[in-house]
């Protein structure tokens, strides 16, 4: 082997700028996602319930870029309205069970003894259940719509984020940062609220994030069985559903469009969660 | 021919910003001399005998030529530089617990590379541990091969890896600061291995260290490295007595030693103290400002045997003084000074500052921020007693604001005050503390404890951390607060050279119990209790300095297990 000189051992890392790369083009993917979803009424081309019967299944033309279902609806015009409630569902559940893991994880963390003990178990007790599970199980209770999957999947989602709340504090507050506190007098709530979370606010921020893509695949799939939002709303989940049928026809793009966008988004969001939890990692000191 | 020969070595870092590591190092080593490495953090002497067996850091770039038995490791295939650390030279790392496996066994430890690399047969590689394991001293190697290095003490741990470097019988030896982790009775032991072994073998020996007094007990020749560059070199006793370099009669100077009387900073702080001790006296104050009445304290964890940190240990500090509590790692002077802070409950006896109990817990808030008023602590680790995310000034102005009603400008004027007094400007209280030096963040960490105005000021080993010269100014800045306060000063340490310079009393701590109590003077150089005397002649000293005799025969004492 004609090992190159030690000396001229400048690595190119090639692996640094390809990350950097794919996170902007995420970024982008995510941006287009949220402002088409937000701007939907001004920058969608049609009614995404517009049903244009002498229209249907056109595949792409210079009026319906993206074509029209089985209904003649416009496919893109309906993926932007889609993005509404396929983006608006996993906010709600990352906030909801941020905020819900957040507090249990704190509690647990900084109480110990048989608080911990006690929320230790009722978390093994959620992992047991799939969290798709969990969300059938609250529209079998409560309805479909948006509002019961939403509800049990912040429940099925928050011990992810207790969990790691849980460990990020009992390491921090081992620290002497927090002891000079203690010494200082602030009161054991405050140090826990005001400097602790804050502390470890952005690595749960950046576990959330990958939550939110999880919750979006959950979700949609959800609706794809008929359980999520309804007809007539537009959601990528019961669009895909819904384009079964022209699939079976020959028309791919009424359901490939919806599915291409739940793909898309995950992963974008993945790779800003990863790069996100990448980047902190690097600055907690250890 | 010398066995390592650096010179003219370079070393740029390309990442971001080009930085100069190394500029123009130049040294060498000959077989069977000591060389020492002597620099402060971020020096480059750690990199230095590194890049000698080709550790090199990624994105680096290099000139000049390292030249190991003959071979230049820059341009070196990787074949080659393999060779070398199979036969020539190895290295002992600083840390033994970070250093080897903790999940394999210390014969594994110690045969693979024999097994693996020399293709040694299974037998003979033991055979070959066996013998490493008693030659550094260790009490029962056969027993050793088949522990884990977590069922060894940390002294234990450097005797094997020191053991797994001489393996290969290298002509090299590099030691990476192989005793700073450790205490310094340990050390001794250590050093006394080293010698040893370097002796029997004829060994070269490259002994990196930041403490000066440890090189001049150890080697013979001396480079002293300062912001990557050699500022010095020469025969150690020529460097240590005759410095030429102003870095290295800056670095001589800051050098804390037990055997020199300190030219004496505490005689002002007596003074104003004293006065203030009188003036307490007259308006019916206690004049004992810090009192603990048979404090004990034990640990109960799960699966063993209960542990004894501090047992019935009393101590009393006049208004004003100094206290030293000297012990080395699990002497129980850590958890005296958190009981004494309030962050343990103690089992038994009592606290007392200024006249008042503070054993019990604090109840009501006005409770709580009282006893934050009379003391106050300031931790070891600079880099994790400060909150990452708050501003230097915004930490002080917190605990300002906690305790008084001033407006933001009043408490932000104070901040700045209290900055000015422990040598910090403006620029200091906008930063945030990972930008800040070592020593930088130690003295923030003291305005804080300043802030609140304290009777009793807790230092808890707050300056081992730091570089020498860096504990040098620190130290100072806590003599000038001493001076104009009238504080009374816990100083928890493990450093006997450090405590001479600023306490008048001394405390000897082992084992959860005070085994000799007196003032700092005379202790040190009349030492009563044999654990003192051993403490006192394991710290390292310069050769030549021979008229002090050793108090005991202790470093030939066997190794003692951990519990």
């Amino acid at each position: 082997m004609s090992a190159p000189a030690l000396s001229k051992s400048v690595r190119k890392s090639l692996w640094l700028p390809r990350a950097n790369v794919l996170f902007v083009i995420s970024l982008v993917i995510v941006a287009i996602m949220v402002i088409s979803a937000i701007g939907a009424p001004l920058l969608a081309p049609y009614d995404p319930d517009f049903v244009d019967l002498a229209n249907v299944l056109s595949g792409p033309t210079t009026a319906h870029w993206l074509g029209t279902d089985a209904l003649g609806r416009d496919t893109l015009s309906r993926m932007m309205f889609g993005a509404r409630s396929s983006l608006l569902g996993p906010l709600l559940v990352v906030v909801l069970s941020t905020i819900i893991g957040i507090l249990l994880g704190l509690i647990a963390a900084w109480r110990g003894g048989w608080l911990d003990a006690v929320l230790a178990r009722i978390f093994d007790l959620l992992f047991a259940f799939p969290a798709l599970l969990l969300a059938i199980l609250a529209v079998a209770l409560f309805g479909k719509g948006l509002a019961a999957p939403v509800a049990a999947m912040s429940i099925a989602y928050a011990p992810f984020v207790a969990r790691l709340v849980r460990s990020l504090v009992i390491t921090e507050r081992t620290r002497p940062y927090v002891a000079a506190y203690r010494v200082q007098g602030f009161s054991g709530g405050w140090i826990a609220m005001r400097r602790v979370l804050p502390n470890v606010m952005p690595t749960v921020g950046a576990q959330s994030t990958l939550n939110f893509g999880y919750v979006l695949a959950d979700l949609a799939a959800l609706s794809f069985i008929g359980l999520g939002v309804q007809a007539p709303t537009a959601d990528w989940g019961a669009m895909i559903n819904e384009s079964r049928g022209a699939l079976m026809s020959g028309q791919l793009l009424p359901a490939m469009v919806p599915a291409i966008a739940v793909v898309l988004v995950v992963i974008a969001v993945n790779i800003i969660g990863e790069e996100f939890s990448d980047r902190i990692g690097g600055q907690i000191p250890s | 021919m010398s066995l390592l020969n650096i010179s003219d070595f370079t070393l740029d870092l390309t990442t971001g910003s080009k930085a100069r590591l190394l500029d123009a190092v130049t040294l060498n080593v000959a077989e069977g001399e000591t060389v020492g490495l002597v620099g402060e953090s971020g020096s480059g002497k750690s990199l230095t005998a590194r890049s000698a067996l080709g550790l090199l850091p990624g994105f680096a770039e290099t000139s000049g030529s390292v030249v190991l038995d003959g071979t230049d490791v820059l341009s070196a295939t990787s074949s080659q530089v393999l060779a070398l650390r199979r036969g020539t030279a190895s290295m002992v790392f600083q840390d033994p617990r970070s250093g080897i496996n903790p999940l394999r066994r210390i014969g594994d430890y110690l045969t693979e590379s024999l097994i693996l690399c020399n293709g040694w047969s299974k037998a003979d590689a033991y055979k070959r541990a066996l013998e490493l394991l008693r030659s550094v001293g260790l009490p029962r190697p056969e027993a050793h091969l088949n522990q884990f290095p977590h069922e060894l003490s940390g002294g234990m741990l450097q005797r094997v890896m020191i053991a797994g470097a001489l393996s290969t019988s290298p002509r090299l030896l590099i030691c990476d600061e192989p005793t700073t982790a450790l205490d310094v009775t340990t050390q001794a032991e250590i050093i006394g291995v080293l010698t040893e072994q370097q002796a029997q073998r004829g060994m070269g020996m490259l002994f990196i260290t930041h403490d000066l007094n440890l090189a001049s007990a150890l080697c013979d020749r001396i480079y002293v490295l300062n912001g990557g560059k050699v500022v010095e070199k020469g025969a150690v006793k020529e460097v240590f007595t005759n410095p030429q370099a102003a870095y290295t009669q800056q670095l001589v100077a800051a050098t804390p030693s037990v055997f020199t009387r300190a030219v004496s900073v505490i005689s002002p702080a007596r003074s104003a103290a004293f006065v203030q001790a009188a003036h307490a006296q007259e308006s019916g104050q206690p004049s004992v400002m810090l009192e603990g009445r048979s404090l004990s304290k034990t640990y109960y964890v799960k699966g063993n045997a209960p542990l004894v940190a501090v047992n019935d240990v009393s101590l009393s500090v006049p208004r004003g003084d100094a206290l030293a509590v000297v012990g080395e790692s699990g002497s129980g002077k850590s958890t005296l000074a958190r009981m004494i802070v309030g962050l343990e409950q103690a089992d038994t006896g009592d606290i007392l500052v200024a006249g008042v109990s503070r054993a019990a817990q604090a109840h009501s808030k006005a409770e709580r921020l009282e006893r934050a008023r009379t003391v106050q602590i300031v931790f070891q680790d600079p880099y994790l007693s400060l909150d990452p995310r708050i501003l230097a000034g915004a930490a002080v102005e917190d605990a300002l604001r906690l305790h008084t009603k001033l407006s933001h400008a009043e408490s932000r004027a104070k901040v700045l005050a209290l900055f000015d007094q422990v040598g910090l400007g403006e620029k200091h209280a906008n930063a945030r503390p990972r930008t800040l030096s070592g020593g930088q963040r130690q003295r923030v960490a003291i305005a804080r404890a300043l802030a609140v105005g304290p009777d009793v000021l807790v230092l808890d080993e707050a300056t081992s951390a730091l570089d020498v010269s860096v504990q040098a100014q620190v130290l100072e800045v806590v003599d000038e607060i001493r001076r104009e306060r009238g504080l009374t000063l816990l100083f928890v340490s493990h450093d006997l050279a450090v405590v001479r310079k600023v306490c008048e009393t001394t405390m000897v701590m082992r084992r959860g119990e005070i085994v000799e109590h007196g003032q700092t003077a005379d202790l040190l150089e009349n030492p009563q209790h044999p654990y003192t005397q051993l403490l006192l002649d394991s710290i390292p000293r310069p050769e030549w300095e021979t008229d002090r005799p050793r108090h005991s025969a202790a470093l030939t004492d066997p190794v003692a297990e951990p519990a």
